[in-house]
C-alpha cells in the first residue's frame, strides 16, 4: 500500500488545539451539562471562544448535537453524530481532521457528555438486534454486557496460545500504578497482584478488575489547522498519521481476527504491510513510539492492540506485557494515565485526552520523558499517531 | 407463529429472543425440536445468523434445511454476575459457542454441565428449552449427557 499525495499532504497539516475532561460522579448533572462544561473548558484550554468553532462531532447517548448547539448557542457548518462505541471514537477524530483539512470548517469541536446510568439510553436495547447484539450478545441466553464479547475472545487466546486469567494481572497493576499519579483518576487505591487475583468473577475468565467501571464523564478535543494551532494558547499536538476501524466477519466484536469468536476463522494472526497504513502514512515504525494508547474497557483488549499492531507476535502479548515492560519507565509505557480501567470510562475520549498531555509534557508525576510520538492503536485495528 | 419484539417475559422478568420476520423458519423448527437453518443455493453454504445473503459467495437464493443438531464446544464463558434479578437464581450459568457439525457457529447454553468439567472440543448435541407458549429456545447438552 502507498501513501497518497493528499495524504501525505494531511500529515501534521492538523491539530489538537484544545481540551477538556470531567471524570467521575454528578448526580445532579445531566450528559448536556457535562457535554458544555467539558466543551468551556476545551475551549478556555484553546485560548478560543464559541464562535470561532464551526464545527460540532459528538456520538449518540449523551446530548444529541442540536440540543448541545442550542444550548451553547452557536450555529456550525458542519455537523455530524454517531454511534456510542469506543471503537467510534478514532474515527470521529479522523473525520475532524479530514474536515478541517477539506476546508468544510475551521475549528471542530468533538463533544461529549455521558452518563453512567442516564434516562433514554438507545444501548438498552441493541442487544435486541437482528443477528447478535454489538458485543455479541444474545439476551435470552443470558450472553449479554461487553464483557461477554471479551470473555469469549481471551478464553479462545488462552485456547489457542496457552495462559489464564493470572496472565491478565500485570495489566490491570500498572494501569493502577500510572492512575495513582493521575489526579483526575477515579480507582486509585493501591493494587497488588494478589489483590488483583482475589477480585470476583464477573464473565470467568473475567474479573472485577479486568472490566472498567461506567462511570459519568464529558470530554472535548477541538481540531484545527496546524498552522492555527500554533498561534493559539497550549502546545499544539499534531495528527500525523491515521488508519480506521476494520470491520466485517473477521473483526467480529471485541476480538482479534483468527481468535474464532462467533463466525471468525481460526488462524494466527499476523498484521500484514496494509494493516499498519498509520505508521507509512506518519514515516515512522513502532521503534519510534514512546507510548502506545489503547483501549482499555477490559484488561484483554490490551494484549490484542499489542498484536494488532506488531509491537509482539501472535501469542506473545501475555508475556511482553510481564516485568513492568508496559508499566512507566518500562520500554513501552501503555495508557499511562491508567486507562478506562483505572483513570475512568469516558467511551475513550480520555485516552485522546492523556496523548495530548503527555505530548505537551504536561502529565506531570506520569509524564513520559521527553515524549515526541505517541499512538492511540486499538485492537480493531483504529489508529491515530500524534507528534508533538 | 408470529413476529415478537417482546424484550422481556411478563411477570418472571425473563429476557426473550426477538423474532425477526426472516427468521420464522428457524423458531418453528425450535417448536419442533429440531434445528433449521438457511442453505445457499448456489455455493451450498450453510450460514448463521440468518440473512438476506450469503455471506460466502453473496447469493440471495436459498433453502431452510433440516440439520443434525451435533457440534462441539468451540468456546465458553461462565457467568457470576447476575444481570437481571431473573438470573440471580442461575449463576454460576455456562454461555457457549458451538460450532455445528454443518459449519455455523451457535450462541447458546450447555445444560446440567458442572461447569468445572465444561471443555473446549467436547461433543454436544442439540436440546430443547420452551420459554412461553410460543418460543422454544435450542439449548446443548453433551453427547455423554444424552446418551446417559
Amino acid at each position: 500500500m502507498t501513501v497518497p499525495q493528499m495524504a501525505k499532504e494531511l500529515k501534521d497539516k492538523t491539530a489538537i488545539c484544545g481540551v477538556g475532561l470531567t471524570i467521575g460522579s454528578f448526580p445532579d448533572k445531566t450528559p448536556l451539562n457535562l457535554a458544555v462544561d467539558a466543551y468551556q473548558k476545551a475551549l478556555d484550554d484553546a485560548g478560543l471562544k464559541r464562535g470561532d468553532v464551526d464545527g460540532i462531532i459528538q456520538l449518540a447517548y449523551g446530548s444529541d448535537y442540536d440540543r448541545f448547539l442550542e444550548a451553547v448557542g452557536t450555529d456550525v457548518r458542519y455537523a455530524n453524530q454517531g454511534w456510542t462505541h469506543g471503537r467510534f471514537i478514532a474515527p470521529m477524530l479522523q473525520q475532524a481532521a479530514m474536515v478541517v483539512a477539506s476546508g468544510m470548517a475551521k475549528a471542530v469541536a468533538v463533544v461529549h457528555g455521558r452518563k453512567g446510568r442516564q434516562f433514554g439510553q438507545l444501548a438498552d436495547h441493541e442487544m435486541w438486534r437482528q443477528g447478535l447484539g454489538p458485543h455479541g450478545e444474545s439476551p435470552a441466553y443470558g450472553a449479554f454486557s461487553p464483557a461477554l464479547g471479551v470473555a469469549l475472545a481471551v478464553q479462545r487466546y488462552f485456547h489457542m496460545y496457552g495462559g489464564s486469567n493470572a496472565d491478565l494481572a500485570p495489566i490491570a497493576v500498572a494501569f493502577r500504578k500510572h492512575a495513582r499519579l493521575n489526579p483526575m483518576a477515579v480507582r486509585t487505591d493501591p493494587m497488588s497482584t494478589e489483590d488483583y487475583l482475589k477480585s470476583r468473577w464477573i464473565v470467568e475468565p473475567l474479573r472485577l478488575f479486568d472490566c472498567c467501571q461506567n462511570n459519568d464523564g464529558g470530554a472535548c478535543i477541538i481540531v484545527t489547522s496546524a498552522e492555527r494551532a500554533r498561534d493559539l494558547k497550549s502546545t499544539p499536538v499534531y495528527i500525523s498519521g491515521m488508519q480506521g476501524v476494520h470491520a466485517g466477519p473477521q473483526f467480529h466484536n471485541l476480538t482479534l481476527p483468527g481468535l474464532g469468536v462467533a463466525q471468525q476463522k481460526v488462524y494466527k494472526y499476523v498484521p500484514q504491510k496494509e494493516d499498519l497504513y498509520a505508521y507509512q502514512m506518519a514515516g515512522i515504525t513502532q521503534k519510534d513510539v514512546d507510548a502506545l494508547i489503547t483501549y482499555d474497557a477490559f484488561s484483554p483488549l490490551v494484549l490484542f492492540g499489542l498484536e494488532r499492531f506488531g509491537f509482539c507476535g501472535p501469542g506473545e502479548a501475555k508475556d511482553f506485557i510481564k516485568n513492568g515492560r508496559i508499566e512507566l519507565g518500562g520500554e513501552l509505557p501503555v495508557n499511562t494515565s491508567g486507562g478506562l480501567l483505572s483513570e475512568g470510562h469516558v467511551v475513550g475520549w480520555n485516552l485522546f485526552i492523556e496523548a495530548v498531555n503527555q505530548l505537551r509534557h504536561n502529565a506531570g508525576a506520569r509524564q513520559v520523558k521527553d515524549a515526541e510520538i505517541i499512538q492511540y492503536g486499538s485492537f480493531l485495528g483504529e489508529s491515530i499517531i500524534f507528534r508533538r | 407463529m408470529k413476529p415478537s419484539t417482546a424484550m422481556t417475559q411478563e411477570g418472571t422478568g425473563r429476557y426473550l429472543p426477538v423474532i425477526y420476520p426472516e427468521e420464522l423458519p428457524f423458531w418453528e423448527g425450535c417448536k419442533k425440536r429440531q434445528l433449521w437453518l438457511q442453505r445457499c443455493s448456489a455455493c451450498n453454504h450453510i450460514r448463521f445468523p440468518i440473512g438476506p445473503a450469503c455471506p460466502e459467495c453473496f447469493d440471495m437464493n436459498f433453502s431452510w434445511e433440516q440439520l443434525s443438531g451435533e457440534g462441539v464446544i468451540h468456546n465458553y464463558v461462565v457467568y457470576h454476575k447476575a444481570w437481571t434479578p431473573w438470573l440471580q437464581a442461575k449463576v454460576p450459568y455456562a454461555v457457549i459457542q458451538v460450532e455445528l457439525k454443518e459449519g455455523p457457529r451457535l450462541t447458546t447454553n450447555l445444560l446440567d454441565c458442572p461447569l468445572d468439567q465444561i471443555k473446549i472440543g467436547e461433543r454436544v448435541v442439540a436440546d430443547y428449552e420452551d420459554i412461553t407458549d410460543e418460543i422454544t429456545l435450542i439449548q446443548f447438552r453433551r453427547a455423554q449427557d444424552a446418551h446417559k
